[in-house]
């Protein structure tokens, strides 16, 4: 069934969960709120468990609903991910343009990644705060030199003035249905799809909006 | 938009003015939703917050007739000042008064006295004040720095950036890293802490902080978080008996607890609940311990998933968790909470027995606990029974005392002329108790002579701020 509503506000054909990950207090909740809500606040509270929000964009001649996943970003967080990461296909691995300590982690942070998640997992390094670049201690450049040695996409973003933030989650879901049109999509698969291709997570029920390639 | 700076740091030199004259609150700097920016002035509630924030839309909050309140009070000061004993011999009317809610003008010393805070407090004077001289290690101040502008950030003690609340929660957060370097800091002990230095000052505060932290939630903030993962399992596990329907929703859609449980515990419902709830949870968690956040969740729960008729509105786990982030308010008011919770049939002893069961179980898919938290205790009674206060502990010591007219005649202390004269009114004859600790958030670094001594007029029949009762000088 292509795209039928029933019972939901909106059509769409995928549901793409992505999660934000990176130290703390380097945006991550501002991004989520900036891109699903359009909005943003100096003072957002401290993320404790789990926040999330949806958003469903146009891409091309699809319809994406991005669920998007925010959480701690302490060490100590680090726990409890497995289950944040489950179903996972996009993620924005986000640091702090003007402090160059929350860029050092971002190799620890890939090595989680890659741990717990989804092996074909889309992954994008994110400098934010580009409204402070007066401030700034991480070189576009190398961070740029970076990403493209590990092979995962780049963006440098600022939630406050929303710079870059549509670019940035855009370009990770359409790298994510590149991904998922290139491989077979599991039939009945509702809140994820798998980039590999085999059995995922489902539960067999008769919710629609899930489109078959 | 203007350029506006993160602020990294605290800047103590220049305290931010959010507001012009100090009566209204106001939100950090430019904030926008939906991309217009909030206006500037908003109503502030009698609980400290801005523009609605943090109580259910629109509903009557309970109102208790003022002669209730009264005699309220009067019935917690009593017990205060004789605090050993009713918790050896009638804690079982202690622990009802803390349901029937506490006084809000007694509310942070209950806390303190129910929390056993007051006698870490007196067994250890001055350490605060060590802790506090301190510069604290660099990196825990760095993620302290960073979180203090995030809590209840719509609360008017906390909205302004670098200003007594932060600065406050500051200490109280860095003294803890101090005080126990091997556990550090952990994020949510800082709305913990924030709910506390709403109710009394950084000294109190930071030992109640630390009886929550190792006596009633041992581990929760610990590295690992094993605890709290624990009692997730704990809850899940208790859900079945107490709500099959909603505890088998959740199994088959795989939500783990710790995907919806996690703030609810470790902030102790303070991020969940509108504020009045909160309070008359804390008041019956820090009297009962951890079974009453264990039946909250297992309320809220019960009511939002618990029908099959509610979690077929939901057919998948992201919709389950969204419908556990949004409860309905009605399952959230204050009456209705508290007495499911007082309803709800879970005993200490269920708890501890799951405790074992889900360790066993965690021994068996993972191995050993790395993290050897002490068995927790649970509530105000197994705190004093571990910790056996002596009776100088507990008394309580004032420190703005005002000479009573009433003084030569119980022989205490000379009346202050000035002070009899200005009223020239006859003072009613009560009986005179010991005084009434009174706290000063800002006490002088100087010795405390007090200038000012007070006596309060406990049995007085008479409401206890009644201007008749005017002793200030």
């Amino acid at each position: 069934m292509n795209g039928q509503i029933m019972g939901s506000d909106e059509a769409y054909n995928f549901v793409f969960k992505v999660v934000l990950i990176g130290e703390s207090g380097v945006g991550k909740s501002n991004l989520l709120s900036r891109f699903t809500k359009n909005e943003f606040n100096h003072d957002t509270r401290t993320t404790i468990g789990v926040e999330f929000s949806t958003r469903t964009v146009q891409l091309n001649t699809f319809t994406i609903k991005a669920q998007i996943w925010d959480t701690a970003g302490l060490e100590r967080y680090r726990a409890i991910t497995s289950a944040y990461y489950r179903g996972a296909v996009g993620a924005l691995l986000v640091y702090d343009i003007t402090k160059h300590l929350t860029y050092e982690s971002v190799e620890r942070w890939l090595k989680e990644l890659y741990e717990h998640a989804d092996p074909h997992i889309v992954v994008m390094l994110v400098g934010n705060k580009t409204d402070l670049e007066s401030e700034r201690s991480v070189p576009t450049e190398e961070a740029k030199d970076f990403a493209e040695k590990k092979g995962i996409l780049f963006l440098e973003t600022s939630a406050l003035n929303s710079s870059n933030v549509e670019e940035a989650f855009n370009s990770v879901l359409t790298e994510i249905h590149k991904k998922v049109s290139s491989k077979e999509v599991v039939r009945g698969s509702i809140n994820a799809v798998t980039l590999n291709g085999s059995k995922e997570e489902t539960t067999e029920e008769s919710k629609p909006c899930c489109r078959n390639i | 938009m203007a350029k506006t700076k993160q602020g990294n740091g605290l800047d103590w030199g220049s305290t931010d003015k959010l507001t012009d004259n100090g009566k209204d609150g106001l939100y950090g700097r430019e904030a926008e939703v939906n991309g217009n920016a909030i206006p500037q002035e908003e109503r502030v509630d009698k609980y400290g917050f801005i523009g609605g924030a943090q109580q259910s839309g629109g509903e009557a909050t309970e109102e208790i007739p003022i002669e209730v309140l009264r005699l309220r009070e009067s019935k917690w000061l009593e017990m205060l000042n004789n605090w050993d004993k009713w918790m050896a011999k009638k804690h079982k009317k202690v622990k009802e008064r803390c349901q029937k809610g506490v006084p809000p003008s007694l509310r942070g010393r209950a806390w303190l006295y129910l929390t056993g805070g007051k006698v870490k407090r007196e067994q250890n004077q001055g350490r605060f004040q060590e802790l506090d001289d301190q510069p604290g290690t660099s990196n825990w101040v760095d993620i302290i720095e960073r979180d203090l502008h995030r809590q209840f950030p719509f609360h008017e003690m906390f909205s302004a950036r670098g200003g007594h609340g932060q600065q406050d929660l500051f200490r109280v957060l860095k003294a803890y890293t101090l005080y126990r370097p091997e556990e550090g800091y952990c994020q949510a002990q800082a709305p913990i802490a924030a709910v506390l230095l709403m109710h009394m000052p950084a000294e109190d505060a930071f030992w109640v902080l630390v009886q929550i932290c190792e006596k009633y939630l041992p581990g929760y903030y610990s590295t690992g978080l094993e605890a709290i993962q624990l009692d997730g399992e704990i809850l899940n596990a208790l859900l079945k008996k107490v709500s099959p329907v909603a505890h088998g929703h959740l199994k088959k859609h795989k939500l783990e607890p710790i995907l919806y449980m996690t703030e609810w515990f470790m902030c102790a419902f303070s991020r969940t609940l509108p504020w009045a709830s909160v309070l008359r949870v804390w008041d019956m968690f820090l009297c009962e311990g951890v079974k009453i956040l264990f039946k909250v969740g297992l309320v809220l729960l019960k009511y939002m998933l618990g029908s099959q008729e509610k979690v077929k509105a939901c057919q998948g786990l992201y919709e389950t968790m969204e419908l556990l982030r949004a409860i309905k308010p009605q399952y959230m008011q204050e009456r209705f909470l508290v007495h499911e919770i007082i309803a709800l049939p879970v005993s200490e002893r269920d708890i501890e027995k799951e405790h074992h069961t889900q360790q066993r179980r965690w021994k068996e898919t993972r191995g050993d606990l790395n993290c050897k938290s002490p068995p927790r205790m649970h509530g105000a009674k197994a705190i004093m029974a571990a910790e056996p206060p002596s009776r100088q502990d507990l008394r309580q010591r004032p420190t703005i005392i005002v000479e009573s007219p009433l003084a030569t005649k119980t022989g205490v202390l000379q009346a202050d002329d000035a002070k009899r004269g200005k009223n020239g009114k006859d003072w009613p004859k009560t009986t005179i108790l010991p005084p009434v600790e009174t706290v000063n958030p800002y006490p002088s670094s100087s010795d405390p002579l007090p200038l000012l001594k007070h006596m309060t007029l406990q049995e007085s029949k008479e409401s206890l701020s009644s201007a008749e009762h005017d002793t200030y000088l």
